[in-house]
């Protein structure tokens, strides 16, 4: 007689099984038609999130039927936010996704092939289209696209006796120290030292250098004469005490520039915006210009695609809504909202990038040369090895091709 | 102590008495099937709930845990379990010669040789000083220490912060009104666990406090009233009377402040997510990066049980060492 523990244990039992399904749910449920009733589900990104909700709403006027219900979730959670929503089997219908992470959730099979009748790949720039591709097959419709350049106080550049943008890294250097000794500022750049997306403001400096990431038979080339000097570089305004050695995790950095703390740093376009909102009294004390030189002045291509996760059961909504959004209009009204540069090449002849603010125009620049990032699956730990590859310099003060070697080790075994 | 828990149920039948012939080899049998038995079945529905909630969210994650810090699980593996690998003790082999790792464990160490000594003593203190003195603003101190306990982490992250900021924060300002600057205690390597170690002790000691001020007024009044008779100064008192009777209560604070020291994850996560160069990185901290960041499943779960391990020891040394000895 012992009923209770075999009850207690199938129940265990059943509740781990109904929790298993639930969690690994799988992809070939029933697929709603486009005009069936529906909520769509979409995660935006950082302030692209923000936005993405409007239009979520005018796409619902246009097609009565869907509703789509934004969440928008902050770029330095969003890549940890994915994976555990794969695990758990919890992804929402579609998502915008970050350039960098296409090659990992490809590999993950959790992304459904996009429909290539409906989007022409020529319509787009090639470097966005092929951040998606994977064996021939496309994954993500590109959205926008973005590079890195270098923002700068006008205002306090006068006052330290410096009239015109840093051209070479040997003028950002003597801009940076006269920002500090001349014009009395607290910092005289921000680059960021450590920590999550440091990658981001280093890898310009490697690009620019003429170095690279992987190789042409697609090893790392982290220890490289160029990488060396790029990370030479980047320790010279921590040497120097120009930029600070640490800043805390959720560090802003456009308020610091808008004190004069951080007259000077390198971001992206979506920046401009920032200003305008949060230190809407910089207006005309700032402008942007290409990275300064050393081989030359080059950038990477970041961006972000739209794309539709294989378990969705909207993925004929998903499509639509993806449609409404890369049309060439919206894109050039999107850029209006989010100063995100379009994907689409026609979009460009729109008014709305014709009268774009001056501060834009060195992101169009610098978008000429820019490179792209290699897909990698494994891009967030390779990523992360340069972030603590430069912290190696910034923080711990070790030499740079003591921390190029290092990087060149620890991301050896992240490529296949 | 069968025959005796038998016989005190009342159970009807011949178990009352060990029968003979049954041999103690076989003892385990009526005593197993007594244990399922009818009378019992109320007992197994009341621990249901629990058990079901244990079975279902401890000892199935643990044994997971356990099974899959031998193997190679990775993000690639949640869509298909099947493909996982089984690679022995190399997860652990590989954890003694990460860097990350070392430095994390150095650095959760430190975190409780200084921090761990420091609550249990402020938090005594607190204690001994809320028994004897101030009177009616007890409850008024007590809440005032116990606040930061209960207080969300994120809340308590913002005004420390704030205390912190080497530009215009608290510390920095009142050094710059006598004249002094104040170092970036979060921006610096030597500085920034010492900080977070503050931290913890102003959060953790409103526990410890509550816990010896109950332990407190357990000890007798004619104890101490001994003491006194016999001329003992309030040191003596405190360090041969208080100190001793409290053993039990110190044992249990320490065990569990120092298991709850040994898992820090929160301060250094909202406070410096583990920098500058990795100065305040704790081996949770590290796992959770493994684990989440990464999804290296197999790997994280080889740190979760190295962790485990040094919790389990250090506990057993310390239930030995302080170890009531007045009984």
């Amino acid at each position: 007689m012992q009923p209770i523990p075999r009850i207690a244990a199938a129940t265990a039992a059943t509740t781990a099984l109904a929790l298993l399904l639930t969690g690994c749910g799988s992809g070939g449920s029933e697929q709603a038609s486009a005009k069936d009733k529906q909520t769509l589900t979409v995660w935006g990104m950082g302030e692209e999130g923000k936005h993405l909700a409007k239009l979520g709403k005018e796409f619902n006027e246009k097609h009565s039927n869907i509703t789509v219900k934004v969440t928008p979730v902050g770029w330095d959670v969003v890549h940890q936010k994915l994976t555990s929503a794969v695990a758990a089997g919890e992804l929402p219908d579609m998502a915008q996704m970050g350039s960098t992470m296409m090659g990992e959730f490809i590999e993950l099979q959790a992304l459904e092939p996009v429909d290539e009748k409906t989007f022409d790949k020529g319509d787009y720039f090639p470097a966005a289209w092929n951040s998606g591709v994977k064996d021939g097959k496309a994954y993500g419709v590109p959205w926008y696209v973005d590079t890195r350049a270098l923002y700068y106080r006008t205002d306090l550049a006068e006052k330290a006796g410096v009239d015109e943008p840093p051209a070479t890294w040997d003028d950002q250097r003597k801009l940076a120290k006269a920002y500090k000794d001349e014009a009395k500022a607290e910092w005289g750049t921000y680059h960021q030292p450590a920590n999550v997306g440091t990658w981001q403001t280093w890898l310009p400096f490697l690009y620019s250098a003429g170095g690279q990431l992987l190789d042409k038979s697609g090893k790392p080339a982290l220890d490289s004469p160029e990488s060396v000097k790029a990370l030479e570089e980047y320790a010279h305004y921590f040497d120097k005490g120009l930029s600070r050695k640490s800043s805390p995790p959720d560090y802003d950095v456009v308020k610091d520039f808008g004190s004069g703390d951080a007259p000077m740093f390198i971001s992206g376009p979506w920046i401009v915006n920032n200003i305008k909102d949060q230190q809407p009294q910089l207006k005309g004390k700032y402008a942007t210009a290409p990275l300064p030189a050393d081989e030359s002045s080059t950038s990477w291509v970041g961006g972000a695609s739209l794309v539709t996760f294989e378990d969705s059961e909207h993925k004929a909504a998903a499509k639509e809504f993806q449609k409404f959004l890369t049309e060439t209009e919206q894109q050039g009204r999107w850029y209006e909202m989010a100063k995100s540069l379009p994907a689409k090449k026609a979009a460009w002849d729109e008014p709305a990038l014709k009268n774009a603010p001056e501060q834009l125009d060195a992101f169009e620049e610098q978008l000429k040369t820019a490179k792209t990032v290699p897909p990698l699956a494994k891009w967030e730990e390779f990523a992360s090895k340069i972030d603590e590859g430069v912290a190696r310099i910034s923080q711990k003060g070790e030499s740079p091709e003591k921390a190029a070697a290092w990087m060149q080790k620890a991301t050896q075994g992240l490529v296949d | 102590m069968t025959t005796t828990t038998d016989s005190r149920r009342g159970a009807p039948g011949s178990t009352g008495k060990v029968r003979p012939g049954a041999g103690t080899g076989k003892g385990a049998g009526p005593r197993r099937r007594d244990r399922l038995s009818v009378q019992n079945l109320p007992g197994w529905m009341f621990s249901s709930p629990f058990l079901v909630l244990f079975l279902t969210f401890m000892a199935v994650p643990i044994v997971a845990t356990l099974v899959m810090s031998f193997t190679d699980f990775g993000l690639a593996n949640v869509r298909d379990p099947f493909s996982t690998e089984f690679t022995g003790l190399e997860n652990y082999t590989r954890l003694f010669e990460d860097e990350r790792f070392l430095t994390a464990l150095f650095n959760t160490g430190y975190f409780v040789v200084l921090g761990v000594p420091l609550t249990v003593g402020a938090g005594l203190v607190a204690a001994v000083l809320l028994n004897s003195g101030v009177g009616r603003l007890r409850t008024f101190f007590r809440v005032g220490f116990y606040a930061p306990v209960v207080t969300s982490i994120v809340a308590v992250a913002v005004v420390w912060r704030f205390v912190l900021d080497p530009a215009d924060g608290l510390i920095s300002g009142l050094a710059a009104e006598v004249g002094l600057t104040s170092p970036d205690f979060l921006g610096s390597k030597a500085l920034a666990m010492p900080s977070l170690i503050v931290m913890a002790v102003w959060r953790n000691m409103g526990t410890a406090m509550v816990l010896f001020l109950a332990g407190l007024q357990g000890i007798p009044t004619e104890v101490r009233e001994a003491a006194r008779l016999d001329g003992a100064s309030m040191w003596q008192e405190f360090r041969s009377v208080t100190v001793p009777l409290l053993r039990p209560t110190m044992l249990y604070v320490s065990v569990m402040t120092t298991i709850g020291f040994l898992n820090v994850f929160e301060e250094p996560f909202v406070m410096t997510e583990g920098g500058p160069d990795n100065s305040t990185l704790t081996v949770s901290l590290d796992m959770y990066r493994e684990g989440f960041d990464f999804f290296h499943m197999g790997y994280a779960s080889a740190m979760a049980y190295v962790l485990f391990t040094v919790i389990l020891a250090i506990t057993l040394l310390q239930l030995r060492l302080l170890k009531d000895k007045t009984r």
